[in-house]
């Protein structure tokens, strides 16, 4: 059956809607299972260093931690302030290593350099790397991302 | 070239080499008989498709859980705190396994009450009743993966049933607990039934049973005037299928609704010291074999209660696995008394299931209750049925104007005319 000056029959309107709506109800079942297979990244929200252990740093001297599952470094300025980085490649996830005569951070796996702030100086790194925040709170040296309160 | 005459192609090249029009064909001549026992020809693929659902829940489950005795309790823990929407995964699995069973036990016997099983159908029979043990391997391996307390119990009980089989029962318990106790070993060996044994034994069976069936085309009622029925028939593709399509879409719904609003909780990481916790019961399909063990007296005569309870239930399954060679009736005769049993089990499998309900169970403290992790999420849940609910809605009714439309084009001939 078909209208005149119509493009479809009936049945192919019909099966077109059919099809459709049957794609609709698998794409509403689509979207958890997408969210079920592919988990958020999860980091912490905050780590807590014993001050006994962290707390004793040499200016220059770096010290390394548990950024969740990332590792992290605590490391002494020159002037004596404390700062934190994610020592995460920024370029492909590796992780990097401290040098501490060139005072340099080196990534190995496609030659990158950050300068003892983690600033990127060399090699393909296309940003710093990542800091984290560090307070000092009683006991312990509190490390959140930043911007958390 | 346009699209279509591409698609066109494409399925022309695809068709030379595959045969689907052969196979399409064959379904457009598959014959389903319509009379007042046709909706039980329904059950067969529901159970299809909540072994589908099982299947793609549990490949999913499977990225999470690890098997281990530290691990088991704590990583399904996280699939229902952590993964998202992971509570509703678990939800999904354990209660598509509710249905899937619960249809089984009503595809069974409808089949026991209709004979359907008789001569030329035996094997179809034995087939399903292997489908049946694999299917409760399932659900009795299955249990134990969560490891808490319940399942632990539940699988020391289920995993001692063999001992009490005379001469090779004792190895049979070793088998399923790799040794002598529960431990590990066990966890890892259920898992490894769970999700690569059972699969493909299930599988086996069932490409023997659908092939059956195919082979065999479906059985008429007893007494039934032959030529009268096999006039009232419509062919399995298209008409069946949209008949089909239509419970596919209720249950499927039916399944999410119930699954977000009554998921399934978690007890404590099983401890292998600890005692068993009171009030202790399996799944619901295995309660009526439960309380069969538990009044059974401890001494019958010579030999131990469990042992002529478990000796009698072997004696059932061997009778039940054989029941079409027993009633060898030609498919035509009524069989009065296999009626008359079949309604015996369910009212001995309904009773001993009520009673033993009557022994209260304790709610476990410190037990893991899923929930929608904040506001935003409920909603999202809320969207997501009410989605899945308009879709079946729509789809219903288009499916409706399908029904409608091909049976007309049946009762006009149209169906008819490429028959051979």
């Amino acid at each position: 059956m078909r209208l005149k000056h119509s493009l479809f029959t009936r049945r192919q309107f019909l099966n077109g809607l059919l099809g459709g709506w049957l794609g609709g109800l698998a794409a509403i079942f689509l979207y958890p299972v997408l969210r079920f297979v592919f988990p958020p990244e999860r980091e912490p929200e905050q780590v807590l260093l014993p001050l006994a252990d962290y707390g004793s740093l040499e200016p220059g001297a770096i010290k390394n931690f548990a950024w969740g599952s990332k590792p992290g470094m605590l490391k002494k300025t020159a002037g004596g302030e404390l700062i934190v980085f994610v020592s995460v490649c920024t370029h492909l996830d590796c992780n990097v290593a401290y040098l501490p005569e060139q005072k340099k951070f080196f990534c190995a796996c496609h030659e990158g350099w950050y300068d003892e702030n983690g600033v990127n100086i060399g090699g393909p790194p296309p940003k710093p790397l990542r800091r984290l925040v560090v307070t000092t709170e009683g006991e312990n040296l509190v490390v959140k991302p930043e911007g958390a309160a | 070239m346009s699209i279509k005459s591409a698609a066109r192609a494409t399925w022309a090249w695809l068709d030379d080499r595959l045969g689907i029009q052969t196979v399409m064909d064959f379904l457009k001549h598959k014959q389903i008989p319509l009379n007042r026992h046709t909706p039980w020809m329904y059950t067969g693929s529901l159970i299809l498709m909540f072994f589908g659902l099982q299947v793609l829940t549990g490949i999913m489950l499977a990225f999470y859980y690890r098997p281990t005795l530290e691990e088991a309790n704590k990583s399904v823990g996280e699939i229902m705190t952590k993964v998202p929407l992971g509570w509703i995964i678990r939800s999904v699995h354990s209660w598509s396994a509710t249905f899937m069973i619960a249809i089984v036990f009503i595809h069974l016997l409808a089949i026991w009450i209709l004979k359907s099983y008789r001569k030329p159908r035996e094997m179809t029979w034995m087939s399903g009743a292997l489908l049946l043990v694999f299917t409760l391997a399932f659900g009795f391996t299955g249990y134990l993966l969560p490891w808490d307390a319940l399942s632990l119990a539940a699988t020391k009980v289920g995993t001692d049933i063999p001992r009490s089989i005379p001469l090779i029962g004792a190895w049979g318990t070793r088998f399923l607990r790799g040794g002598e106790d529960i431990s590990g070993d066990t966890l890892s060996r259920f898992f490894s039934f769970h999700v690569s044994v059972l699969p493909l034994c299930l599988l086996a069976a069932l490409a023997l049973h659908v092939y059956l069936i195919q082979k065999l085309g479906m059985s008429l009622p007893v007494g039934a005037d032959e030529e009268a029925e096999n006039r009232r028939v419509i062919p399995f593709w298209p008409n069946f299928v949209y008949r089909e399509a239509v419970l596919w879409l209720v249950f499927i719904g039916a399944l999410v609704t119930i699954a977000v609003f009554l998921p399934p909780t978690l007890g404590k990481s099983a401890d292998l010291m600890a005692p068993a916790p009171e009030g202790i019961k399996p799944e619901w399909y295995f309660l009526f074999l439960f309380q069969m063990l538990k009044v059974f007296p401890a001494k019958i005569l010579f030999v131990t209660g469990d042992t002529v309870a478990v000796l009698l239930i072997l004696v059932a399954v061997v009778l039940f696995f054989f029941l079409p060679l027993i009633d060898n009736k030609p498919a035509g005769r009524k069989g009065k008394i296999i009626t008359v049993l079949a309604f015996l089990l369910i009212v001995y499998a309904v009773a001993m299931s009520v009673w033993s309900l009557q022994t209260p169970s304790k709610p476990e403290a410190d037990k893991i209750i899923p929930a929608p992790q904040n506001i935003k999420e409920s909603t999202g849940i809320f969207v997501f049925l009410g989605g899945i609910w308009l879709c079946v809605a729509v789809l219903i009714y288009l499916l409706r104007l399908k029904i409608k439309e091909t049976d007309r084009l049946l009762e006009a001939g149209y169906f008819s005319s490429d028959k051979k």
